[in-house]
């Protein structure tokens, strides 16, 4: 006992001493974000907030780095086995937070987890046909078809101990009740989850026995969700939190201005683009064209896609924040295609002449559905870009409602052109062209948003030769063509990629990645 | 009485009944729960099972007798966002405003009441100063006056904080901000905010009933009989203005803990108004359902109580025995 208090005595002036150097110290590190992860269930919600904020608790058998790119994580190397599916060699020297060792056996049951009825990430492993434990510290999994982008896939796919899960029973997500994992957490993560209170506070604390070296000196982070922004300011300008994210376009230039503090500016994953209703026979909103529907037309499509000034928009609206997109997913993304990097130039003449052509040339009204909190400045954009459309005749009739209203709106088919931002998951061009590019089909769970039912024979006949082709040049070919045909068919109207804008204290050191996933082990303070 | 009180509470259970009922019916515009509830990959079979299991694709009537039913046996169901029992998630939010609540009612009341006999007392540049400034705090929305104080105390000065409860304690399942500094020190700016209106209705109804009791004949009976002004006023004249201010301050707290939603929300007050609102954001049906069917009793319970309190107050009441 005496020695331990020794002991202790003697770490506190260790302590005191790096103090005063400012070397290292303790740390607690407050932030703040819009609203809080809706559980700490790592299957239970596939949504942004939630796997964003889990990442610092969980992992998986890979992880992003600082630029997206794959890396090993709980898997120190994974090989193909053939076109059969891939082979994970875990590490093995690996244990989650209270203290039991990782092995195969967590990740065959986090995998019959995540992929159970309950789950909401199982679509992930819609590819995989059976899993199987080779060893203590290799595990086979098998693909129904060449899967390889497999690894790429399952970033997010985190790995829970099976004996704590089957202690507390929660073998399973919660699907309508809670059950033990939506409080309490037990990863392997570079943090450990020290309290929550669901929507008033969650405190992290560094794992001791994390594999990993932890580039962090935070030893207490704690984040509370702050809905209001000016609220959120507040705190910040105050002192109370050291960051914040994100905050409102017109704060920037003041922030900026602030001695103190910072704003750290990024792209996200996320384009921003306008859709048509592609599928059905007769505009719903137009006042002047009945029984017909001016948006099959591509000359059309092309007017509309023609009639916006993208460079104004980002500069207007976007203050400049943002970067012109051609394609559905921006240059970061695996699979983005060079050769098909160009815009249409915007040109109202141009435009004229195509609604001229369509025979169109009086123009006529048609429906905008947009959301007014689920992108930045959504509604704003929306606006600027209905006066853009009316100058050439495509008199749009706006529509702006918050998200809760507008899926369902779009699902029922109530618009005759929409606002729609898309992140792609699996940070692959092959997403969006799953979602919103292929023949909507329930069955083979594809197009699920493409809401107007945009079809191209032949993109349909790409996907699965995209999903299976292992030869990277090869797929890059079939990306391009894929890219080119929805470029001519003007599927999308695809607009910018969506800014990140996060501010902290001056004294703050951070990573922005582009899946907007706030990591906190490469968070410094100074 | 006894019998008053029991018909006020059968009264309270078709109020609860009827709010209910109106709020069930405008659920299905507050949108789609589902698509709050699930990732943007998740199919759209999977969200039909969701939804089925949820019982949403019943008709209305259904589900609105499947939630009394269930009310009636204890079960307050779960969560759609956090899938916390709901019982449970709004119990741990009430002290929250509960506090928040008896600390602007508190400050409307230490403030208002003398300020409003003050006002009727004596003319002059205080008093046209405070009848002034309250008219302007009421005129401002809660969310400027506010932001405004967030601004002024928490950044500009940085004397209180700007936002959150601070350190509580817990006490059983109660957590309260009374036992700490941090907890009262960030109790003030939102309890000022909240209780602003309060605190200018107050003052202006004790203002009101005071110069109304001072016409009357018996003040002017016992200032001639040489009563000194401080009984005159205090005992005789203020006392006689309490059941109207009774009466207005009560269901006033009502409206603080059922309205509370703004100013919870600029604070980040974790109250049940910031439960409410993101319940709202979130479609969490079960949540909105039981916070307005409480919101409901609050205001029954309250209308009880202010009632009873006349009984005690006013002598007449009591002697027409309670027969309202």
């Amino acid at each position: 006992m005496k020695l331990t208090l020794r002991a202790m005595l003697f770490i506190s002036m260790g302590t005191a001493l790096t103090l005063s150097h400012g070397i290292t110290s303790a740390e607690t590190f407050k932030w703040a974000g819009t609203s809080d992860p809706q559980t700490m269930d790592p299957h239970a919600n596939n949504s942004a907030p939630v796997l964003g904020f889990l990442n610092n608790v969980y992992e998986g058998l890979v992880r992003r780095n600082k630029a997206m790119k794959i890396e090993p994580a709980l898997a120190e190397s994974w090989e193909q086995l053939g076109a059969d599916g891939w082979r994970f060699n875990l590490r093995t020297d690996v244990t989650f937070h209270d203290g039991s060792a990782f092995t195969a056996d967590d990740v065959l049951f986090s995998y019959e987890r995540a992929s159970s009825e309950e789950s909401d990430v199982r679509s992930w492993f819609s590819p995989v046909e059976s899993v199987v434990v080779v060893d203590e510290h290799t595990i086979d999994f098998l693909t129904i078809a060449p899967n390889p982008l497999f690894p790429d896939s399952i970033a997010n796919f985190m790995i829970m101990d099976k004996d704590w899960a089957t202690a507390n029973e929660a073998m399973r997500p919660s699907s309508e009740a809670e059950n033990f994992a939506t409080r309490n957490a037990n990863g392997t993560g570079a943090f450990t989850l020290a309290s929550r209170d669901p929507g008033v506070k969650t405190t992290l604390k560094p794992y001791e026995g994390w594999w990993d070296t932890l580039e962090s000196n935070i030893t207490e982070a704690v984040y509370t969700p702050i809905g209001e922004s000016a609220t959120g300011m507040a705190a910040l300008l105050s002192g109370e939190i050291d960051f914040i994210s994100p905050i409102p376009l017109q704060d920037v230039p003041r922030m900026k201005q602030r001695a103190g503090f910072k704003v750290h500016e990024g792209v996200e994953a996320r384009v921003l683009m306008f859709g048509f209703a592609h599928q059905i026979d007769e505009l719903k909103f137009s006042d002047d064209v009945s029984g017909k529907n001016p948006f099959q037309d591509v000359r059309v499509r092309q007017a509309a896609y023609q009639a916006v000034n993208v460079d104004a928009l980002i500069d207007k609206v976007m203050r400049g924040n943002a970067q012109p997109a051609a394609q559905l997913v921006s240059d970061a993304m695996k699979g983005y295609s060079e050769a098909n990097a160009e815009r249409l130039a915007y040109d109202p003449e141009a435009a004229k002449q195509l609604m001229k052509d369509a025979g169109y040339a009086d123009g006529f009204s048609f429906g905008l559905q947009c959301p007014n909190d689920r992108y930045i400045n959504d509604e704003s954009i929306c606006k600027a870009a209905a006066s853009m459309f009316a100058k050439v005749g495509l008199n749009a009739k706006l529509t702006a409602m918050p998200v809760r209203n507008y899926w369902p709106e779009l699902r029922e088919d109530n618009f005759d052109m929409y606002l729609l931002g898309w992140s792609p998951g699996t940070f692959d061009a092959e997403h969006p062209i799953r979602f919103l590019a292929s023949t909507p089909n329930e069955e083979k769970k594809l197009g699920s948003w493409n809401f107007g039912g945009y079809s191209n024979a032949r993109i349909d006949e790409l996907l699965p030769m995209i999903q299976t082709e292992l030869d990277d040049d090869k797929r890059q070919a079939m990306i391009d063509e894929t890219t080119k045909l929805m470029q001519q068919d003007v599927a999308y109207i695809p607009m910018y990629v969506q800014p990140l804008i996060w501010a902290s204290k001056d004294n703050i050191e951070l990573t922005q990645r582009t899946d907007n996933f706030f990591i906190l082990r490469w968070v410094t303070i100074q | 009485m006894l019998s008053f009180i029991i018909r006020r509470l059968l009264q309270s259970l078709f109020v609860m009944l009827a709010v209910s009922l109106i709020a069930f019916s405008l659920f299905r515009f507050v949108g789609d729960p589902i698509a709050q509830m699930v990732g943007q990959e998740t199919s759209i079979e999977d969200q039909e099972n969701i939804r089925e299991r949820l019982g949403l694709n019943d008709p209305m009537p259904t589900q609105y007798a499947r939630f009394v039913g269930n009310l009636a046996k204890g079960e307050f169901g779960f969560s759609y966002r956090t899938r916390q029992p709901v019982n449970e998630l709004i119990l741990s939010r009430l002290p929250a405003t509960l506090e928040l609540g008896a600390v602007s009612l508190f400050i409307s009341l230490i403030v208002g009441i003398p300020a409003g006999i003050y006002t009727a007392l004596k003319r002059g540049f205080l008093s046209n100063a405070l009848l002034v400034t309250t008219l302007v705090g009421i005129s401002i929305p809660t969310f400027v006056i506010g932001i405004f104080l967030i601004y002024t105390f928490g950044v500009a000065l940085g004397w209180l904080p700007t936002f959150g409860r601070g350190e509580t304690v817990q006490l059983g399942w109660w957590q309260t901000n009374f036992l700490t500094l941090s907890g009262w020190k960030a109790l003030i700016l939102p309890g000022i905010t909240l209780g602003v209106y309060q605190l200018t209705l107050t003052m202006r109804l004790v203002r009101a009933e005071m110069q109304e009791v001072l016409k009357t004949d018996y003040i002017k009976f016992a200032t001639a009989r040489g009563i000194n002004y401080r009984s005159l006023y205090l005992h005789h004249a203020f006392r006689n203005t309490l059941v109207p201010v009774i009466t207005i301050i009560g269901l006033q707290l009502g409206g603080i803990i059922a309205f509370s939603i703004v100013t919870e929300s600029v604070f980040q007050w974790p109250g049940m108004g910031l439960l409410f609102l993101d319940s709202i954001r979130y479609v969490d049906i079960p949540v909105m359902s039981v916070y307005l069917v409480l919101i409901a009793l609050i205001f029954v319970m309250i209308n009880l109580i202010v009632d009873l309190a006349y009984f005690a107050i006013d002598p007449r009441v009591r002697h027409r025995g309670g027969d309202d």
